[in-house]
């Protein structure tokens, strides 16, 4: 993310979101929708609840002999032919591709589409480097001529119009297409299919990765991962190191509720398998194979705070129903994974001073952990996440102070009394039809949206003595 | 090799400080896959009728058109049919020798072009000219290796004689099978890959896999489903009862 936009802080990155009329309506559309299909496609599959149980626990499992598992993988790829490289962090990965692209000539890159690509900023070094890069999901496709960034993790342009669509089309691909998506894909076919022909490099990142065997699974809709795996000469995946998986008997757990969970599908239209270069008898396929395995701040989470966000499948489906996702839409968040999962991810890859604001943005409602089909515990991370960053006093200094003392006043029985005898005195000019409305100084941060339930007239203590 | 070693013991210490956290463990896997999927093809050996009409139902959901033919010899009629109706006039087969019939042979003679790949022609100008025509033709002809109900999934194996592109590049993509290939489940396929891994390069002659579950498509602009993005805008099965 730009860090232009960064420099605005999260509250006026959400002010202004809530102000754009149309990127409110396509929100509320998309992810209701996104809503609707998930939940009949769980419905209607009865064995969904265990498989969820299942697969979450083959991530438990495999992040305890995470070691093991990518040893396992390495070797296998590199039995079929392939090349692995070990990137600890986002710039050694830059750095392998560039120098990759350096070494044989390649002029233009076409990418399926790749959070972790995102996550590595690999468009811009690419670029700086005088490689093309050419996304290909139609959606990034959009976001990449418009030069913006994703808003959804599996709908990246849903913030955008067909008419904004049309626009861009015809300015930057010269003609004039109507705003009819029907049209506009065609355009993007035949545009993109003559990349696909010419690139030099396919790069993609990876849905999963089997260790027993060495295959990389990539999970696509629109058939741009099977194009940039088969036809250019060399194939170029990025995977964060969470992605291993042992086994095949594994893979077909998280393909049964993957889709579903994102999309409402029963599969994905695309479920492609790459085991290395192409082989000997082949007529096509890349010669060569490249794995990039990125830890980038993950590693450290195996035993940590963060440890369950290292499951996620990258789904979406607790972007959809997150009330503040919802309302702000994912370019808000600032950072490349956004939604309650993001903050979690954000705080890994970017350390927890960069959700010192977005650690609040979430009302802990739980409806993501209830949806997510690893069932990640969201809710109980973020307020970890708070604690954390109050005891590595990233927290403003007032938001300690005042935390801090609320829990003194909660540990001692006489400053209870007392303070609950001050505050029905000090609330009185706030009350109003019987909630505590329009507080004044730091307290007003909060009564400015929601109001408050004012303090008894009678405390629970003060009645529990009669009671007795 | 400093960066693997180094890399995987950052690893090694995160994962030493968390054992006993967890008792989870993975999927159970077949002991024998070998004889698990043998068992599977026995079983629907005598279920395949239910398998293929679920099979029907779930392609036809994923806007897949479903055909059924007595034999071999009646598949390039339906594939000339198919062509007949949308003025289709170049086609690309995988080779006859893995098809098990010869389309080029059948259809050549009724004003259509097709090209079949032939296995052993991986030499640079066999390359060439085999990408040349795929990315021209309008129709491509393949086999199904498996064949999954539950999803109407068609499952290919790339390798010699059978080009990844056949069901990509071209608008139109016909997949032919028999009763042999149909499964009623994931898990099943779960099966199968493990029994195609115990000695892949025995079991399989090129490096990919393809789950195809209908055509190509996105949603990408206002979540209007437009079909055929980027690889096939249909996607055609053709069920052969005696083969």
């Amino acid at each position: 993310m730009s860090e232009e936009l960064l420099r605005t802080p999260f509250p006026e990155r959400a002010g202004a979101a809530l102000q754009d009329a149309f990127l409110q309506e396509a929100l509320t559309i998309a992810t209701t929708k996104f809503i609707d299909l998930r939940k009949e496609a769980f419905a209607g599959f009865p064995a969904g609840e265990a498989l969820r149980d299942r697969a979450r626990a083959i991530k438990e499992a495999t992040l305890q002999h995470l070691d093991v598992h990518l040893e396992r993988l390495a070797d296998n790829v590199e039995r079929l032919g392939g090349t692995v490289h070990w990137a600890a962090t986002g710039e050694e990965a830059r750095e392998i591709v560039l120098r990759l692209c350096r070494d044989r000539g390649v002029r233009m890159a076409v990418k399926s589409k790749s959070m972790a690509t995102e996550e590595i900023d690999l468009n811009e070094a690419l670029e700086h480097a005088g490689v093309t890069p050419v996304e290909t999901d139609l959606g990034e496709y959009i976001i990449q001529l418009a030069h913006e960034k994703p808003s959804h993790i599996i709908a990246p342009a849903i913030h955008k119009t067909k008419g904004q669509v049309a626009e861009l089309f015809s300015r930057e691909l010269r003609g004039q297409f109507p705003a009819d998506p029907e049209v506009l894909t065609g355009v993007a076919r035949k545009a993109l299919r003559e990349k696909f022909l010419q690139a030099d490099m396919g790069i993609t990142g990876a849905n999963f990765a089997v260790a027993d065997t060495g295959t990389v699974v990539l999970v696509t809709n629109e058939g741009n991962g099977r194009m940039v795996t088969s036809l250019p000469r060399i194939h170029v995946a990025l995977m964060g190191i969470e992605k291993v998986i042992p086994s095949m008997s594994d893979l077909v757990v998280f393909l049964a509720i993957l889709a579903r969970s994102a999309t409402g599908q029963k599969l994905s239209s695309y479920t492609t398998l790459v085991r290395g270069p192409r082989r000997a008898g082949e007529l096509e396929g890349p010669e060569e194979f490249h794995l990039i395995l990125l830890d980038n701040g993950r590693a450290r989470q195996i035993a940590s705070t963060l440890r369950e966000a290292l499951y996620c499948l990258r789904c979406g489906a607790c972007l959809n129903v997150c009330p503040v996702y919802r309302q702000i839409g994912g370019h808000a968040y600032g950072y490349t994974y956004p939604g309650p999962i993001g903050i979690l991810l954000t705080a890994m890859l970017k350390g927890n001073r960069s959700v010192r604001e977005l650690a609040h943005a979430s009302s802990l409602c739980g409806a993501c952990k209830d949806v997510c089909p690893v069932r990640i515990d969201i809710p109980r991370m973020l307020i970890e996440l708070r604690e954390h960053l109050d005891r590595e006093k990233i927290a403003p200094w007032t938001e300690r102070v005042v935390f801090r003392a609320f829990r003194r006043l909660l540990l001692s029985p006489t400053a209870f009394r007392l303070s609950a005898r001050a505050g029905r005195l000090l609330q009185r000019p706030f009350v109003r039809q019987g909630r505590l409305r329009g507080l004044p100084l730091l307290f007003g941060r909060w009564t400015r949206t929601r109001d408050l339930p004012p303090v008894a007239a009678r405390t629970f203590r003060e009645r529990w003595k009669e009671l007795r | 090799m400093a960066a693997r070693a180094e890399f995987l013991e950052r690893i090694r210490r995160e994962v030493a400080k968390t054992p006993g956290l967890f008792g989870a463990s993975t999927a159970p896997r077949p002991s024998d896959p070998a004889a698990g999927a043998e068992a599977i093809r026995r079983e629907l050996a005598e279920r395949w009728p239910e398998a293929l009409e679920r099979f029907r139902q779930e392609f036809e959901r994923v806007a897949g058109v479903f055909h059924r033919v007595r034999d071999l010899d009646a598949v390039p009629d339906a594939i000339a049919d198919i062509a007949r109706e949308r003025g289709i006039r170049s086609l690309v087969t995988w080779d006859p020798a893995v098809l098990g019939f010869d389309a080029a042979a059948a259809l050549s003679g009724r004003g259509l072009s097709v090209i079949a790949a032939r296995a052993g022609e991986e030499h640079e100008v066999g390359r060439r000219r085999h990408r040349a025509d795929a990315a021209a033709a309008q129709l491509g002809v393949t086999g199904a290796d498996l064949v999954l109900a539950e999803t109407g999934t068609l499952i290919l194996l790339s390798g010699a004689g059978r080009p990844r592109s056949t069901s990509l590049l071209p608008d139109v993509h016909v997949a032919v099978f028999g009763r042999d290939r149909l499964l009623e489940n994931l898990e099943q396929v779960g099966v199968m890959l493990e029994a195609l891994h115990v000695d892949p390069d025995r079991a399989m002659s090129g490096a990919m896999i393809n789950f195809i579950t209908g055509p190509s498509r996105t949603a990408d602009i206002e979540l209007t489903l437009t079909r055929g993005v980027h690889g096939p805008k249909e996607v055609h099965a053709i069920f052969v009862e005696a083969a």
